[in-house]
């Protein structure tokens, strides 16, 4: 107290109390770990397990809505036109139309041209044949189920009412009276 | 890591297994990758149409045909829709709605309000079936010209589901169209 340095701890008869707990641990590393030595880990563990059960929700809900055929337009060619007023898409033939050519879930099956050139209402025999087929195949596959009768026309939005026409009344022959006509939803909704 | 302790001790091999995690990680992140870059997020939809077939046969023809008033819809001419209502071939009633077009957005899309709004004004004042319980939907058939665009006749097939009543089947009511379209053969 009178200007000279004080005694050490270690020098002075009364030790100063001070932190005893855990000292003893030999690694100097260790030691500040268990310590505590103040300052917040800056080292940050990603929760595994909540991680991987997240994961694992969002494969089932993929895996659950996976659909392996699309619904995309067969031709990337058809524009099609959108509406309002609409009903959701169901599952059954798609018959596409563009500029020229007839389709039948993507297998050719006649041509506009004809019908164009003829300017009146044609019945396009390669389309009713194969739709013919395949009401066929659909009553050996389900015998004794009624037949729905239902197809999907995919038609460009410049093709004219006359092919449209033409192609829903060869549906009809063909034994599918029930024709939808595949559309966008206006405004995205 | 996480382990699977069965408690097994002695010379044998051990029985403590470890799922490598971060592989298992990586392979779930791979997979969602996958599945989100397949995936159809589809905006598709589909407007109906009948074709008006005659059912099967039946041994006993029906006593009483009730004739119904169908609603007729001429798109033929370039300034007019004329709504016709006719019961077999005796017309009832005709109206005339201008041909105004609505452009929605600038994908080229178009509808015709004036329309739609007059057709479910018709709807309701001359419908024949629109109790929930009733199986059966009002006919219209719709007459265009060859060259119409199939754009146009969408329009019109559109405005003309504009009415929609409630529907009972199976113990469930929903909403659907009141009309069912057919084309007319000309």
């Amino acid at each position: 107290m009178s200007g000279q340095k004080p005694l050490s701890r270690f020098h002075q008869p009364i030790a100063v109390p001070g932190r005893r707990l855990l000292h003893h641990i030999r690694p100097e590393f260790v030691r500040k770990k268990v310590v505590g030595g103040g300052g917040r880990s800056v080292n940050q563990e990603i929760p595994l397990i909540p991680f991987i059960d997240f994961l694992l929700c969002i494969v089932l809900f993929l895996l659950a809505s996976f659909s392996a055929s699309g619904e995309l337009p067969i031709d990337k060619n058809v524009q099609l036109p959108n509406a309002e007023n609409v009903l959701d898409m169901l599952d059954a033939p798609m018959v596409a139309i563009t500029g020229t050519q007839i389709l039948v879930d993507g297998a050719p099956a006649g041509n506009t041209r004809a019908i164009i050139d003829g300017n009146r209402l044609t019945r396009v025999d390669e389309l009713f044949n194969i739709l013919k087929s395949k009401r066929e195949l659909h009553k050996q596959i389900n015998p004794g189920k009624p037949f729905p009768g239902v197809v999907v026309l995919q038609v460009d939005r410049r093709v004219q009412a006359l092919v449209v026409k033409s192609v829903f009344q060869t549906a009809a022959f063909a034994g599918y009276p029930n024709v939808s006509f595949m559309v966008g939803r206006m405004g995205g909704g | 890591m996480a382990g699977i302790d069965v408690g097994g001790h002695g010379g044998k091999r051990s029985t403590n297994h470890e799922i490598p995690l971060i592989p298992f990680i990586d392979f779930l992140l791979c997979l969602v990758a996958f599945l989100l870059v397949t995936a159809v997020w589809s905006q598709m939809a589909r407007n109906n149409a009948d074709a008006r077939v005659p059912g099967p046969p039946k041994d006993t023809p029906p006593d009483d045909i009730k004739k119904e008033k169908q609603l007729h819809v001429e798109m033929k001419g370039d300034r007019k829709f004329q709504l016709v209502w006719k019961e077999g071939t005796t017309v009832v009633n005709t109206i005339d709605v201008p041909r105004k077009k609505l452009n929605v957005g600038e994908s080229g899309d178009f509808k015709y309000p004036d329309l739609a709004e007059k057709i479910t004004t018709e709807w309701k004042a001359n419908g024949s079936h629109r109790a929930a319980s009733d199986p059966k939907f009002d006919q219209c058939t719709l007459h265009t010209d060859n060259s119409t665009p199939f754009q146009d006749v969408i329009a019109v097939i559109d405005a003309i589901y504009t009415p929609e009543r409630d529907f009972t089947f199976a113990g469930q009511t929903e909403k659907m169209p009141a009309f069912n379209v057919t084309f007319a053969v000309n």
